[in-house]
């Protein structure tokens, strides 16, 4: 066949040009390029954006955008801070591959530090490239064990929920003393439910409530009422769930309605208000552990409430939001400082790189999380935690997280 | 680099779409791509990470290692489906379909559930053949280039030919004398070692690899490049992988947006070329021109 054989040459030839294209773009090293200061020293956020991980990427947008106009208030009155960051923001999606070409295409434009991505499992994939590549990365929602090990170039500011969730656990024995059977539920195909389950059950077996049920859920699943009449069926008084916010709060929802009244403690994944106009009245009374509080007495954490009521109608900030002004905090600061004792203009990209991860992770920081520092292997340090009750307004459309002593 | 990493995403679109075109060569819509495809990934991750002597000296991940891999995924992936294929490939069209969809949802719950497959966070930390993604898009062009190849070939081929004329009518097919359940099963057995040797690269390129990557989702995905690029000839598929799997990325200086046009090519796509991008009659014609 005489076309088949022409397009194959076409496409041999198509195919070798794009592979000595690619080849070609292999030779010149980025990181031997001066530092680009045009407009601000170049930082990267990759974040989840769309996809169903866009809920977690838009509370952290916020905080971005709040930490950006809190250091653009900082310089205005007093000059000493006056570096200047040029913030470059990707979407990360909800999958790997997104988040992995994102972190490459930032990496090329010559950012010197990236945030992000939202999602662990993103983590997983992306923040190699960028250990491979030398770039610093500070994750501001990572929770799952493991990140910070992916290597040197990696920290992160949110506290990882081996340190987080067994504090609910404590809070509701200690909130009823009389406690006797707990059931545990989780989203199975869930990287983030998966891993804080184990992290709840074992918290719970340590206390001596060895579950009396584990009951298993999707991520997409919006009826449980088999799970749901099998557990209690073994009649808990307690319930500790792993999930989405959607998934959970249609959980919450339906084992309300189908009569238990005992306490229940959820994970990190439902630390948003976002899900009061999914089990609206029924929110009422859930606990979950906080390592942000909005009530916190410090001069910065009173400015970062203030902007983002000033930007929200008066709501109370998110954990995540918190989350991610401290991790643009703690670059900005970091930079900051390394201009201060080297000036960046003297570096080369990947000098600069490498300068402000050891800066980085030797830093103090005092944020709207509290005062907090990094570990050798860049896990966040961080003093103070919280356990939060949600209370509903009687109309059950608008509830507040109240932070329990 | 950045455009070396999407040149290997863009050849794992186009690998998958002609994994999914093979079986559609002969008339069958099997779904099942994505089950292969997290087999060979698992493969991969699994062989990498859990057996040390593959590993070599400690400076990178060997080559020889990687080529092993390639060879397990494939005979794994070959034996899956010669023991399926028989049963599956009985039924026709949208049935077909549904058991296809059916298999990849098995092998997702079972990746779910299963110890060694480290449940829904997966398996991380694979470790990396190559030092860039410069490697990885020679080993995928290579792999692609090899796939074009023996795609080409069909056309001229015995097997080739039987498949179309499957295609075009089962029944007289047979007549003909074409052992036509032999043909489908042959189709069925090379969709599914392109797909794992695919995920073979995939699950390195990623450096983690979870029951996510296969999913009902990849398979209407890889569906879609086969029905925006074309099913007649296999330049469609391969056009369709490459474009279908770029766009999103190439759209991102149009910011929030990105996403709505992307959607909207997609829709346009099959209504303006309801036969796909690329069909016979239209190449031809632009041989011609040229």
């Amino acid at each position: 066949m005489q076309v088949g054989q022409r397009s194959r040459i076409a496409v041999a030839l198509g195919a070798a040009l794009a592979m000595a294209a690619g080849l070609a773009a292999c030779g010149p090293r980025a990181d031997d390029q001066p530092l680009q200061l045009k407009g601000g020293v170049p930082v990267g956020a990759v974040l989840s954006l769309t996809s169903n991980a866009n809920a977690y990427g838009q509370d952290q947008q916020i905080g971005l955008k709040l930490a950006q106009d809190w250091f653009q208030q900082r310089r205005n009155a007093n000059s000493q801070d006056a570096l200047e960051l040029n913030l470059r923001l990707e979407d990360g999606g909800g999958d790997e591959a997104t988040a992995s070409q994102a972190f490459n295409l930032l990496i090329d434009a010559g950012v010197v530090a990236l945030i992000g991505p939202t999602l662990s499992q993103q983590a997983f994939a992306a923040d190699p490239i960028a250990q491979r590549r030398g770039v610093p990365v500070v994750a501001p929602s990572n929770t799952a064990t493991g990140i910070p090990q992916i290597g040197s170039f990696i920290s992160r500011v949110s506290a990882p929920s081996t340190e987080i969730a067994p504090l609910s656990i404590a809070k509701a024995l200690q909130l009823t003393p009389s406690i006797r059977r707990a059931a545990v539920f989780y989203a199975q195909d869930d990287a983030y439910s998966t891993s804080e389950t184990v992290i709840f059950q074992k918290a719970l077996t340590d206390k001596g409530l060895k579950p009396v049920t584990v009951q298993r859920t999707q991520l997409n699943d919006q009826d449980f009422q088999n799970q749901i009449t099998s557990a209690l069926r073994e009649s808990p008084d307690l319930i500790v769930i792993s999930a989405q916010a959607v998934d959970g709060g249609n959980l919450i929802r339906q084992l309300r309605e189908l009569g238990y009244r005992g306490a229940i403690v959820v994970g990190n994944g439902m630390n948003t208000p976002n899900i009061y106009p999914i089990c609206q009245r029924y929110c009422d009374g859930i606990l979950i552990a906080q390592a942000y509080s909005p009530e916190l007495e410090t001069p910065v954490n009173r400015e970062f409430v203030a902007l983002y009521q000033k930007a929200k109608g008066g709501a109370i900030p998110p954990q995540l939001t918190a989350q991610a002004f401290t991790s643009y905090q703690v670059v900005a600061e970091a930079l900051q400082r390394l201009n201060q004792r080297q000036p960046l203009a003297q570096l080369s990209l990947g000098e600069a790189r490498k300068a402000l991860m050891a800066e980085l992770l030797g830093g103090q920081y005092d944020t709207p999380l509290g005062e907090i520092s990094f570990s050798p292997d860049g896990e966040v340090l961080q003093q103070r935690f919280h356990v939060a009750q949600v209370r509903m307004q009687p109309d059950g459309r608008s509830g507040r997280f109240l932070l329990l002593p | 680099m950045s455009d070396l990493s999407l040149l290997v995403q863009m050849g794992f679109g186009a690998l998958l779409a002609l994994s999914v075109y093979l079986p559609l060569r002969c008339g069958q819509l099997s779904l099942a791509t994505p089950g292969f495809y997290v087999i060979g990934g698992y493969v991969a991750a699994l062989l990498s990470t859990s057996w040390s002597a593959l590993s070599g000296d400690g400076a990178g991940y060997p080559l020889t290692s990687l080529a092993l891999e390639l060879v397990v995924a494939a005979l794994v992936a070959a034996a899956v489906a010669l023991v399926l294929g028989r049963p599956v490939l009985q039924l026709r069209g949208i049935y077909l379909a549904i058991a296809t969809i059916a298999l990849v949802e098995i092998l997702r719950v079972l990746n779910l559930n299963l110890a060694w497959s480290g449940g829904a966070v997966g398996i991380f930390g694979i470790p990396q053949p190559f030092a860039g993604p410069g490697g990885y898009a020679l080993a995928t062009w290579v792999l692609l280039a090899l796939v074009c190849w023996l795609c080409a070939r069909l056309e001229d081929m015995r097997l080739g030919r039987a498949m179309a004329a499957i295609r075009d009518d089962e029944l007289a097919a047979r007549c003909m004398g074409i052992p036509s359940a032999d043909v489908k099963l042959t189709a069925f057995v090379i969709s599914a070692v392109i797909a794992a040797l695919t995920g073979v690269l995939a699950a390195h390129f990623l450096n983690t690899w979870n029951a996510r990557q296969g999913g009902f989702d990849a398979s209407i995905t890889t569906l879609a490049f086969v029905v925006f690029g074309g099913s007649r000839i296999w330049l469609g598929p391969v056009l369709g992988g490459l474009v279908i799997t770029a766009l999103p990325e190439l759209l991102r200086p149009v910011g929030d947006l990105r996403l709505i046009l992307f959607g909207l090519v997609i829709l346009l796509g099959p209504i303006l070329f309801p036969q796909g991008l690329i069909t016979p009659e239209r190449l031809a014609r632009l041989q011609q021109t040229l």
